[in-house]
């Protein structure tokens, strides 16, 4: 006989979301919904009749952790639309600036996800804050990591969470000759840190791995090899960077696109069958308590050739680097991985940038109300906006952002888990909720047939 | 290191009215020449994971908030806040990854001051753009406190050479294909 329970509202990443979860009598994950409960917020709705100069300031706005992604990506958008090629000592800048976002973000996921592992040894789950060695060191090594990510976005971008420094048709000035060599010394210290850092959370993990069983408030749960394994296939538009409708050879294609309603992906009401008051943080939701996920998310299911797809850095290292681990540990480790990729291409770019070359464009159309879409492989994944520009308004705007991409791809990964890791499957893809929630609703025409959805 | 002896972060989401006061002071102060010890940003959501989880007590010895805070005043009064006066949540990390408030952790070793202001209207879940006119207002009086706060006198600060610094285009969402 099935039971419900609910972990609501997860926690160790940004936004809102919840976990519904009909299991079986061992605890086993039949079916597992994720979903949003932010709600609904509209920002293509805002975008229209704004300059394109003023939409990707608003996009960045959308969301506390991801702004340069939205920032970049919205800005190529705009770009993409009036078809402006930008100088490439302005694609170096922004490549550096978000190489620069991915160090942070990366640093950043080590301190949520390490409180759910152990220091290898011991039985001991490692507390990221505590004052003692040698887990003291490890923190410092981490924000040295987090500071140096910033220092760099702050140089390229001009500012090191809101980017000023970004425009349509290019950056607003290059950087000095002692701004790249400041950049260049500060990506050589995070290279040698980045190097201990990946080094050791692997080594975190495969411990983790390969243990029997776990602790999840004081309950002790076998732990499955195939943790967070999942068939839905993965979608990656570039190594690090991303692409647009403007590239000789775009990597990803809108018509392969499509995002339907959540009511046809997510359960419907069901009472809550299993409290576990034990449960980290609280307990989980109490008995009898009505759900609904398929009412209460707050996100459209995009797909990718008809399915829900993985995005963020196993994609990008399974399409683009051969990487085939699956499974959440499989998953973490690839985000390892990229800690020294993004500082080895940073390195490169800096190497590319000539700070004398100009960085605006010498001609920057109006728009002929054109499609264009821009990626970014932002930390989480790709992040597709896509718009149209006429005589410099913004007639059309949306934003397809990372996590809206896995909720339905983490939903399936999550069968087959004792239920009392389904957050560490979910932290796995270091969601970015808040942001994930727009809803544009095509039919099978491509029609919009919902923009708005629960209140 | 990013954050110098004194930080003055700007939060808020200029996407819910006048939940962008923060970040709008900050603009306004962009056109002030400062102390190099002075670092002044923009920190929109950010704050908890980008300034108040990354500053360094060794470095960093005062924090100034600028922000909305509904206290019951009329809308566009300014108040200054300690870190005890704040109710929980205030500044929780988005993270939330153990529910523990950075500004809690930092508050014995750096010097916290929050200056909010009281707001007319806030939209949130729903977007929109601009500050209403009180707490528009309220910007020239809550540059003034914040530098009483940090010990700069004003007369010193108006910046003469305005066009050599690269500003304006920031964060309010204003518009303009050449700004």
């Amino acid at each position: 006989m099935s039971k419900v329970v609910e972990i609501s509202p997860t926690t160790r990443h940004e936004g809102h979301s919840k976990l519904v979860l009909k299991v079986n009598d061992a605890g086993i994950i039949e079916t597992g919904n994720w979903c949003s409960i932010t709600p609904v917020r509209g920002v293509e709705k805002l975008a229209v009749g704004k300059t394109p100069e003023q939409v990707p300031k608003i996009a960045s706005r959308v969301c506390g952790i991801c702004p340069i992604a939205h920032n970049l990506a919205a800005t190529e958008a705009m770009e993409a639309s009036i078809k402006c090629e930008i100088p490439k000592d302005a694609l170096m800048l922004r490549h550096i600036l978000q190489l620069a976002n991915r160090l942070h973000s990366i640093a950043l996921h080590d301190i949520l996800i390490l409180p759910d592992l152990y220091l290898p040894g011991t039985e001991v789950k490692i507390n990221p804050f505590t004052a003692e060695e040698p887990v003291r060191t490890v923190a410092k090594r981490i924000q040295r990591l987090r500071e140096i990510g910033q220092t760099v976005g702050q140089i390229a971008g001009g500012d090191c969470i809101h980017p000023r420094n970004t425009r349509v048709g290019g950056m607003y000035r290059n950087c000095s000759e002692q701004a790249k060599t400041k950049m260049y010394d500060l990506a050589k210290e995070g290279l040698v840190l980045a190097h201990a850092q990946m080094d050791l959370m692997i080594a975190i993990l495969r411990n983790y791995q390969a243990r029997e069983s776990v602790d999840v408030g004081g309950m002790k749960v076998a732990l499955p090899k195939t943790l967070g394994y999942h068939n839905q296939g993965y979608l990656a538009t570039h190594a690090f960077y991303g692409s647009s409708s403007l590239d000789e050879c775009p990597s990803w294609d809108i018509d392969r696109f499509k995002e339907v309603r959540p009511w046809d992906w997510y359960m419907g009401e069901m009472d809550v069958t299993l409290e576990e008051p034990r449960y980290p943080i609280g307990g989980t939701t109490k008995m009898g308590t009505k759900v609904n996920p398929q009412m209460e998310a707050c996100t459209g299911i995009p797909m990718y050739d008809g399915q829900p797809v993985e995005v963020g850095p196993r994609a990008r290292l399974a399409t683009y680097k051969g990487y085939d681990e699956k499974g959440t540990v499989g998953q973490n480790v690839a985000r390892e991985m990229e800690y020294t990729d993004s500082l080895y291409e940073m390195i490169d770019c800096i190497d590319a940038l000539n700070p004398n070359g100009k960085v605006v464009a010498d001609y920057i159309p109006d728009g002929d109300g054109s499609l264009g879409w821009a990626s970014n492989e932002a930390p989480r994944g790709t992040d597709v906006h896509i718009t149209r520009v006429k005589d410099w308004k913004v007639q059309y705007f949306s934003m397809l952002v990372p996590t809206t991409w896995n909720f339905a791809t983490c939903s399936a990964a999550l069968t087959g888990a004792p239920w009392q890791l389904a957050e560490v499957i979910m932290r796995g893809y270091d969601p970015c909720v808040s942001c994930a929630t727009h809803m544009i609703v095509l039919d099978e025409d491509n029609k919009v047939v919902a923009q708005k959805l629960i209140q | 290191m990013l954050y110098p002896e004194i930080v003055i972060a700007g939060c808020g989401n200029p996407l819910f009215a006048d939940d962008g006061f923060g970040p709008a002071v900050i603009e306004e102060m962009e056109k002030l020449t400062l102390p190099d010890n002075v670092l002044i940003v923009d920190a929109g959501l950010g704050g908890p994971h980008f300034i108040f989880t990354l500053l360094d007590p060794e470095v960093t010895k005062k924090l100034v908030i600028v922000d909305i805070a509904d206290y019951g005043a009329e809308p566009g009064s300014i108040t200054k806040l300690r870190v005890e006066d704040l109710p929980p949540g205030a500044y929780r990390d988005a993270h939330s990854w153990d529910l523990a408030e950075p500004l809690q952790r930092i508050k014995d070793r750096i010097d916290v001051t929050i200056i909010g202001c009281q707001p007319a209207r806030v939209t949130a879940p729903e977007f929109e753009l601009g500050l209403s006119d009180e707490v528009q207002e309220a910007i020239p009086k809550t540059i003034r406190v914040i530098l009483e706060t940090i010990g700069v006198d004003y007369g010193t600060t108006i910046n003469l050479q305005k066009e050599g610094r690269q500003r304006g285009t920031a964060e309010t969402c204003s518009s303009g294909k050449n700004s």
